[in-house]
């Protein structure tokens, strides 16, 4: 029996059952029905509509319309077509994913056999992060069975729909997560992201027009078809609605997997359903959707978590990774972890984020030890704003960001080590 | 044909081009308009890397790399204003981090893009505290080329040539982020026959070639335009001169001809223009038959004596003349001239024959086999086999050519002869039948005109003065005919003057005199190109 999530709703509500994982027992819950009734009785066209009027936004991070990036996909075009379903979870305190592979992958199958009808893909390549051996073998596990009671394959459910799913495990590299790092790494290429236009539509896996979506962006759409538009408009905001599964981390009572409606509001996740930092302690900043996404001051806990309220708060969703740090962080520590981390998974192509995030790292940890000066975090600032928005990917605004939102929120962090010549949270967590 | 604006200034660009493109197809990129670049190159595909050709497109928020923007009809483009000049200094901030600065000791010095952009757009201070990467110095990545992976800024120009202009794909980037550097692919060395221009296209000096690195700082280099002689694809080159001498050849841009680029044996080839075997002093065999050094003016005088003679006696059906595709248009136009007046028909060029790689490198291995045909001169395969025959008294021989297996493949066979003339830059095994030998020169030393496999006139110029007597064919073989008094002839020669009547009299090279093809070269009247 799964303990998480703790909190579930449409995606979740089975994942604490075993059979649910098994094609019979998702199929006993309703599994596949929306699958058979698209390539049965509807037009492709009319799918794209239905989610595009449905107003699903992407789950890999962006948040970008669904049926929007469906609709993408060219019109009389002879070459063969793929859907990739980006699996590659590598956003730091991000595991939804995971789950939603190891317990429900028949879910996020049904969504692909939906979107492949919809967009008319041959093939879908699912790409797995290495590190997701077992999450992998959960997927594999599916497809055997759904090939085996002709749900993949030639004339899928007899429609004669013809779709194959093969799964590609990664080598390990955050860069692979972005969608066309990750078509270059599936083509067996070193994973560095190709220069846009052409996009993905025009020009994807092996030259082909792809769709590229994350597990949880599939997973939502059986839902979609099966209970409508309408309902799926009922949760969540006006302007994002549905459910995601917040990834809860870092200083909390109950660290887990919530799936919770759009527009709830960051406080009552941290502090109702994660159960708040422990030991009486206060929260200091929250990371509100993975390491990339600036954070949150402990007085602004109260935003909606919805792009069109993060955004005012010059943050976003991202993939819904919530990481708390209570107060006896040192935020100069957090940029160190966080400016390694972008260091080390930059792919290295264009010059800003190459070099940018290298200086960035160096000139955190010197400030960590105690060696930097007043002008070292104006220098922090203005290199974070020369890596954003000039390059191939947003690798390099991802990096830029949580820097600038660390010296946003917490400058005086900076300029105390500044001042001491040392770290002055001696109760931080080390490095 | 969309219609663009960079700076107030209107172009047009071919259907499908990108703003770089454009500007260099109009042929003003770095001139008019000034777009600081290291990725892009105009021969290789486009990596949209390095981000420095950043410009403001109006209607388009975000800068966007010159290099990738599609030219659409009605862009308006500017390259001048505050906002690109402070990403271009964001650029060049950040490849400074943990560039060396070793210039004072960098072979680039002086020809380095880094240098030349940090000029105009560095910072006067490096507001970088941080310790530089430390990386190799010194990796051989091949048998020609040597990698400092410190200065590397990592457009990665070296890995596209490898992989799209000789397909060989040797290179590639390893490792990550910060930590990137060039390697070559285990077991596989830089090791092609055009491995050395990737030091050309390399903006710093990161990539040198073994060749030239130290051998003298490149501003003390006078660059003379001329073309590379070793096969009839005649490669537009700069020769590299100081003190004298030539130090490299560099390929100079000629879309007609090799694009960007050179093969590694005809950079190397610039050798043989100082090189130990060079034909030094005339000589002309005694009476014992052991070679003596006499003057120029003796040599010809000799020559004149023996070919006078001969003639008498047999009269000029006996003589052959054997021209080479070495030898520039001017020199065949006289050399033609010549054996008319001599009064003989039996004439043929010898062209050494390599292979052809499908890429700049032709069949032919010499420089002007098009102009000798254009001239009149046909293969001398039959004369060869007539000279094998005994059915030829007398060989007027320009270079050495005639020794390929193709034709007689050694000089044994011309030890018979009454009368053996070589007019050669080079020591050959003719040295050992000749009669009489006079030092020409080569290429490098004179103007003149070589008409490539295209059917394309191109034209060198003097970067060097050999150190001894030698003279173009053509003026040694105006003396001779003077010394023979032959009629309506002049001992006079000067190249461009003969390049002037060459094209006066032949309607193929109409228009096609040195002055007026220009440095990039004119096609043959009814030529392909």
């Amino acid at each position: 029996m799964l303990k998480v999530p703790y909190v579930t709703n449409y995606l979740s509500e089975h994942f604490a059952d075993d059979a649910f994982t098994t094609l019979e027992g998702y199929e006993r819950e309703g599994g596949y029905t929306a699958a058979r009734r698209a390539i049965h009785e509807m037009e492709p066209a009319a799918v794209i509509e239905l989610i595009k009027d449905s107003g699903l936004q992407g789950r890999g991070g962006a948040g970008f319309s669904t049926g929007l990036k469906w609709s993408f996909m060219p019109d009389d075009d002879e070459r063969p077509r793929y859907l990739v379903c980006n699996a590659d979870e590598s956003e730091p305190g991000s595991f939804k994913d995971r789950i939603l592979l190891e317990r429900g992958s028949h879910q996020m199958l049904e969504g692909i056999l939906i979107a492949a009808y919809a967009v008319g893909a041959e093939k879908t390549f699912v790409y797995v992060r290495g590190e997701y051996a077992y999450p992998a073998d959960c997927l594999e596990r599916a497809l055997r069975e759904a090939r085996a009671k002709g749900y993949l394959g030639e004339n899928v459910m007899g429609s004669g729909f013809s779709h194959e799913v093969v799964v590609t495990r990664g080598a390990g590299a955050y860069i692979c997560g972005e969608e066309t790092g990750l078509l270059e790494s599936l083509e067996g290429k070193k994973g560095q992201p190709r220069k846009k236009p052409p996009f993905p539509a025009q020009y994807g896996a092996f030259g082909m027009p792809t769709t590229v979506n994350n597990v949880e962006t599939f997973s939502h759409v059986p839902h979609i078809l099966r209970r409508g538009v309408d309902w799926f408009k009922g949760i969540g905001t006006e302007k994002s609605p549905g459910t995601t599964l917040f990834g809860i981390s870092g200083h909390v009572a109950r660290p887990g997997l919530f799936e919770l409606p759009l527009g709830t509001p960051l406080s009552e996740i941290v502090f109702e359903h994660a159960g708040g930092v422990p030991g009486g302690r206060k929260v200091k900043g929250v990371i509100p959707g993975g390491m990339s996404m600036p954070i949150l001051p402990a007085g602004e806990l109260d935003v909606p978590m919805a792009n069109e309220f993060l955004r005012e708060r010059k943050t976003m969703l991202g993939t819904g990774g919530v990481m708390v740090m209570d107060e006896t962080t040192c935020m100069v520590r957090a940029a160190c972890v966080i400016t390694y981390f972008f260091r080390d998974e930059s792919c290295g192509q264009c010059t800003q984020c190459r070099e940018g995030t290298g200086w960035m790292e160096k000139m955190v940890r010197r400030i960590e030890r105690g060696g930097g000066e007043e002008r070292d975090l104006d220098i922090l600032l203005d290199v974070a704003g020369k890596m954003e928005g000039h390059t191939i990917c947003a690798f390099s605004d991802a990096a830029a960001w949580p820097v600038q939102g660390l010296l946003r929120h917490f400058r005086e962090d900076f300029e105390r080590h500044v001042h001491d010549g040392k770290c002055p949270f001696p109760a931080s967590f080390e490095l | 044909m969309p219609r663009f604006s960079v700076d107030g200034v209107e172009y047009e660009a071919a259907e499908g081009r990108t703003l770089l493109q454009a500007l260099d197809d109009a042929g003003v990129l770095m001139g008019d308009v000034e777009i600081p670049h290291y990725c892009w190159h105009p021969k290789l595909s486009i990596d949209g890397s390095c981000r420095l050709c950043q410009v403001e497109v109006e209607g388009i928020p975000k800068l966007q790399i010159a290099c990738d923007t599609p030219v659409r009809e009605g862009m308006v483009v500017h390259t001048k204003n505050e906002r690109v000049r402070e990403a271009r200094e964001g650029v060049m901030e950040l490849l400074l981090v943990n560039h060396p600065l070793d210039c004072p000791i960098c072979d680039q010095a002086g020809e380095c893009k880094l240098q030349d952009y940090a000029y105009d757009y560095g910072l006067s201070e490096s507001r970088s505290r941080e310790p530089r990467r430390a990386l190799q110095k010194n990796v051989e990545l091949g048998p020609e080329i040597v990698f400092d992976q410190e200065r590397c800024i990592l457009c990665r120009r070296c890995v596209r040539f490898c992989r799209e202009v000789p397909e060989t794909g040797e290179l590639c980037v390893t490792s990550r982020g910060d930590r990137s550097t060039i390697e070559t692919f285990p077991e596989t060395p830089l090791d092609n026959d055009y491995s050395m221009n990737v030091a050309d296209i390399c903006p710093v000096g990161a990539l040198t070639t073994r060749d030239f690195r130290f051998k003298i700082r490149s501003w003390f280099l006078e660059e003379v335009e001329g073309i590379c002689t070793g096969c009839a694809k005649g490669c537009n080159v700069y020769l590299g001169a100081a003190h004298n001498k030539v130090y490299r050849y560099t390929p100079r841009r000629n879309d007609e001809v090799n694009e960007t680029w050179i093969c590694d044996p005809g950079r190397l080839s610039y050798k043989r223009i100082g090189s130990a075997d060079r034909l030094q002093q005339p000589l002309v065999r005694g009476e014992l038959g052991v070679p003596e050094v006499v003057s120029v003016d003796a040599a010809i005088e000799a020559a004149a004596a023996r070919l006078r003679s001969l003639v008498e006696r047999k009269g000029p059906g006996v003589v052959a003349g054997i021209a080479s595709g070495h030898s520039s248009n001017e020199d065949l136009f006289t050399f033609s001239r010549f054996l008319e007046a001599l009064g003989t028909r039996n004439a043929g060029v010898a062209l050494p024959r390599g292979e052809a790689d499908g890429l700049l490198r032709e069949e032919e291995q010499a420089a002007n086999g098009a102009g000798a045909r254009a001239l009149g001169f046909q293969d001398a395969a039959t004369l060869a086999e007539r000279i094998r025959s005994g059915g030829v008294d007398a060989v007027v021989c320009l270079g050495h050519d005639l020794l390929d297996p193709r034709y007689l493949g050694d000089s044994e066979v011309l030890a018979s002869l009454d009368t053996v003339i070589v007019l050669d830059s080079h020591v050959s095994p003719l040295e050992r039948v000749a009669h009489v030998l006079l030092p020409s020169r080569v290429a490098a030393e004179k103007y003149a005109t070589f008409t490539n496999a295209g059917g394309r006139v191109q034209r060198v110029s003097p970067a060097v003065e050999p150190g001894f007597d030698a003279y173009p064919e053509g003026a040694l073989l105006a003396r001779l005919g003077a010394a023979l008094g032959f009629a309506d002839w002049s001992a006079a020669w000067e190249a461009r003057d003969v390049s002037r009547e060459l094209a006066a009299a032949h309607p193929r090279f109409a228009g096609c005199d040195w002055d007026s093809v220009g440095s990039a070269g004119a096609p043959l009247a009814g030529a392909e190109s």
